[in-house]
């Protein structure tokens, strides 16, 4: 429910400029919600329109642990972010950001280029004004399912070094990609221009534990809402992780990832699934 | 911000017990970017502030209001996160820090101070939380604004950059057919009746594109065509410049005032396209042609210019290339009718329009009819009779004389049989005729099926159809000579006059045109020059065995003096008109009634 990458799945493949363009053009105001926006109200933020809190009220009404969901998955984040940054790594690309309002990658690691993406405009927009001028942090609009473009952006290209290490961030995205639009293959495309030593950090909803009228129940909301979830099992998680060494404790649920301290009574009510692989070779 | 100075933790030895469960208590209830024993650690610099103004003297609820706007700052924003703060403070704070036995045994008072510095810190919590969600619609309705610019302002883009691709070339970046049409199509609209504005027009076509093309491939002839595209557009900078297709540009002048502002930009196009273009290691040198049309709006509409320009460009084209050339009304008029006369003919012919007039060819000797001349005429739906001087060269040009000679040819034939007798009935041949395969058997058919005697068929044929220099033609003049057909040269003595084929040739007679004839009428020098070129003549042709027919007889005087030069025959009106075939039988009486 980071909802981010498929900001606004609502509308979107968000394929021609034209085509994207002219739909923004609605949706860069708060007539559709938005998967960032609404992501941004279950962690208590105000960066949301009455549309996004409308259909975020329907979640929580299916699922109650929504908001819990989305903490979990945001001190995941953190605790990945903080790890990599420990291992020495210096660029991150978060895919699927959503509004980065505090504990964002770029307030972690505080030395490293980010480079933020996102499909809701508005989502891009926020990011652009937070982050300001900054020569080591941007965020653009792109479609987790056209790593092509992403790889090739211009903002991309001047930020981060592909000859470098850089850590792909896909955080409680996935589930609302198809496997008709092939995840395991666009995270290749990805994993192929990543240098020896780069990861990829990945979360998930995971349907495993959860009894079938409440997974029934919260896909019926997204289904509705334009975002039709599609939750994988831990061990087609783990699949798209191929090509990647899993880092210590692998695919877990998220609050079991390298937890702090004081871990929730019951991961699985976290609902999500994630663990981080790394690239094989050196650096 | 407090005055008073930071309270050393160790005041309060209850105060991480507190933090703690204090910490426990918020757990979960808002996301809080940091650790859970930062959070500690950090709830615990908040208990000890809380505590040190809870016993200052007097007390400084300020700094729940402060502790209230912190919580909100560390994110602990949710409405539990409040409510659990405010439970465990009351519940733990006092007995944690050992406060209620301290100054106020009964506790009442500090339970007091308590309750105020709760209603502070709620206070402050709810300022926090309302600033803080007003500043964050603020930034995100601000966020949509932005993206609802940039995506209008992609979409203008992109519609600016659809417009260019819809309106250029893609190939030269000069504006296409589509944005000259509709240059051309507003000039038009924006002219009113009785304005007098004029539109100038330059069609450019390479000359000897193909040859580029073909030789050196496409490749170099695309190049070529940016090379010539933009020195036109560099060069003529006042004026639109489109590239039409292939290697055809035009110009547009909009503000005309008179061709020469065309004729200016004409020559500017000629010698921007004059100058060698380096392609590729090739020195490519091609020339322009170029139609120019320029006139008044008023009157016209863009296609007719158009065509104007592009019939123009063709008269440049076949005036030499590497010019222009000026459209011209009245030229076009003429092409028009031509082309129209052209497109009529086959249509005629099925139709049996051309139909045939006799003039009658007299004995100068005897005076009586020897022979007519089938003269055709068109008896056309829409302009009346025409004559052979509008049609024949139009069909020389076509192919199609090949056809309508053969049709008088039979035409002639039947109607000589019909009025019998043993005048012969002379016919014209074309170069295209005489050099035409089928000409032999087509003449050997049609006596056959007339049953015209050949000895009555007498063809006229022009100098140049005989002296080809080819032999198909004296063949086939041979083979039509032992069928026993008269053959005659026409317009004798005004083409070059090449006698030697007069030796082999299987002629019998020559015509002499009629411009000789009209010089016996004027006066010495002239006269008497053409007298004597006649008597030369009808010498030569009497030397040779050939009958000598003049030409353009029209008065009696002309008679008198070709009888006595010696010449055979004569036509012309003097002798008679050209009648129709059914006045040819009422001839024969002829030299009787000029013999008297």
């Amino acid at each position: 429910m980071r909802q981010a990458g498929v900001g606004g799945v609502a509308g979107a493949t968000a394929g021609e400029t034209a085509k994207a363009s002219g739909v923004a053009g609605s949706r860069a105001g708060n007539e559709r919600p938005s998967l960032a926006r609404m992501y941004d109200y279950y962690l208590g933020g105000s960066h949301n329109f009455a549309v996004d809190r409308e259909a975020a009220r329907q979640v929580i009404a299916a699922v109650p642990d929504a908001p819990l969901m989305a903490q979990a998955n945001r001190a995941f984040l953190r605790r990945v972010v903080r790890y990599l940054t420990e291992t020495g790594i210096r660029q991150f690309l978060d895919i699927g950001s959503g509004i980065p309002t505090a504990g964002n990658v770029h307030e972690i690691a505080v030395d490293a280029k980010v480079v933020y993406v996102d499909l809701d405009p508005v989502a891009v927009a926020h990011g652009r004004e937070i982050l300001g001028g900054s020569d080591r942090a941007t965020a653009i609009q792109a479609d987790v399912r056209q790593p092509d473009r992403i790889l090739s952006h211009p903002d991309v290209r001047r930020l981060l070094d592909f000859d470098q290490p850089v850590a792909v961030m896909i955080v409680a995205v996935l589930h609302y990609i198809a496997d008709a639009d092939d995840p395991a293959g666009l995270i290749g495309r990805l994993r192929d221009a990543l240098a020896p030593g780069s990861y990829l950090a990945l979360s998930q909803t995971c349907g495993d534990g959860r009894g079938p009228d409440e997974r029934l129940a919260s896909e019926e909301v997204y289904r509705r809402a334009d975002h039709p979830l599609h939750p994988r099992t831990r061990a087609e998680i783990g699949r798209l992780f191929a090509g990647f060494e899993l880092v210590e404790p692998g695919v877990v649920w998220v609050p079991q990832w390298r937890p702090d301290a004081g871990c929730l009574d019951d991961p699985a009510a976290a609902g999500f699934v994630g663990g981080l692989g790394r690239k094989p070779g050196l650096p | 911000m407090t005055a008073a100075p930071p309270e050393p933790a160790a005041r309060w030895p209850g105060a991480a017990a507190f933090a703690r469960a204090w910490a426990k208590a918020v757990m979960g209830t808002s996301y809080v970017p940091m650790t859970q024993a930062e959070l500690e650690q950090h709830l615990l610099s908040l208990t000890v502030r809380l505590a040190a103004g809870l016993t200052r003297e007097p007390i400084d609820v300020r700094v729940g209001y402060e502790i209230g706007g912190e919580l909100v700052a560390t994110h602990l924003t949710s409405p539990e996160g409040l409510g659990r703060t405010v439970e465990v403070i009351e519940l733990r704070l006092l007995r944690d820090l050992g406060m209620a036995c301290e100054a106020d045994p009964d506790g009442a008072a500090v339970q007091d101070r308590l309750a105020r510095v709760l209603g502070a810190l709620t206070t402050g919590f709810t300022r926090a939380l309302r600033d803080r969600t007003l500043d964050e619609q603020e930034t995100i309705r601000r966020a949509a604004l932005v993206a609802r610019d940039q995506a209008e302002r992609a979409l203008r883009v992109s519609e600016a950059r659809f417009r260019y691709q819809a309106t250029h070339d893609p190939l030269t970046g000069l504006p296409n057919r589509a944005l000259f049409a509709e240059r051309l199509g507003a000039m038009f609209a924006a002219v009113a009746s009785h304005e007098t504005a004029r539109i100038g027009l330059c069609f450019i076509d390479l000359d000897g594109f193909k040859a580029v093309n073909d030789s050196l491939g496409h490749h170099v002839g695309d190049q070529l065509l940016v090379a010539v595209a933009g020195r036109l557009g560099d060069r003529i900078t006042q004026h639109l410049v489109a590239r039409m297709g292939g290697d055809e540009f035009v110009v547009l002048i909009e503000e005309s005032t008179c061709v020469d502002d065309a004729i200016k930009v004409a020559d500017a196009a000629l010698a921007a396209v004059a100058e060698p273009v380096h392609i590729g290691g090739h020195e490519l040198c091609v020339s322009a042609s170029i139609g120019i049309v320029e006139r008044e709006v008023v009157g016209t509409e863009p296609n007719e210019v158009m065509r104007a320009a592009d019939i123009t460009l063709h008269w440049a084209k076949s005036a030499g290339k590497g010019r222009w050339a000026l459209f011209d009304p009245e030229r076009n008029a003429r092409e028009v009718a031509r082309y129209a006369l052209s497109a009529g003919m086959p249509g005629a012919l099925d139709r049996d329009e051309f139909y045939l007039e006799y003039q009658p060819l007299v004995s100068l000797a005897g005076g009586g009819l020897v022979g007519v001349e089938a003269l055709v005429r068109w008896r056309h739906p829409e302009l009346g009779v025409l004559y052979p001087n509008r049609f024949v060269g139009i069909a020389e040009e076509t192919g199609l004389i090949v056809r309508l000679g053969s049709a008088i040819l039979a035409q002639a034939c039947a109607q000589a049989v019909a009025w019998g007798g043993d005048t012969y009935v002379s016919v014209n041949l074309a170069v295209r005729q005489v050099r035409d395969p089928r000409l032999v058997p087509d003449v050997t058919a049609i006596l056959h099926e007339t049953g015209l005697p050949a000895a009555r068929l007498q063809l006229e044929l022009t100098e140049s159809a005989v002296m080809s220099g080819d032999d198909e033609p004296v063949s086939a003049l041979r083979a039509l000579a032992d069928l026993g057909v008269r053959m005659v040269i026409d317009d004798f003595g005004t083409g070059y006059s090449n006698l030697s084929y007069l030796r082999t040739l299987p002629v019998h007679g020559l015509k002499v045109d009629g411009s000789f004839v009209a010089g016996l009428d004027r006066d010495p020098p002239d006269g008497s020059t053409d007298e004597r070129i006649l008597a030369a003549l009808v010498s030569l042709g009497h030397t040779l065995g050939l009958t000598v027919t003049a030409e353009g007889v029209e008065t009696a005087g002309q008679a008198e003096r070709l009888r006595a030069i010696g010449c055979d025959a004569a036509q012309g009106w003097y002798f008679g008109v050209p009648g129709p075939a059914e006045q040819v039988p009422g001839l024969y009486p002829y030299a009787a009634v000029q013999n008297g």
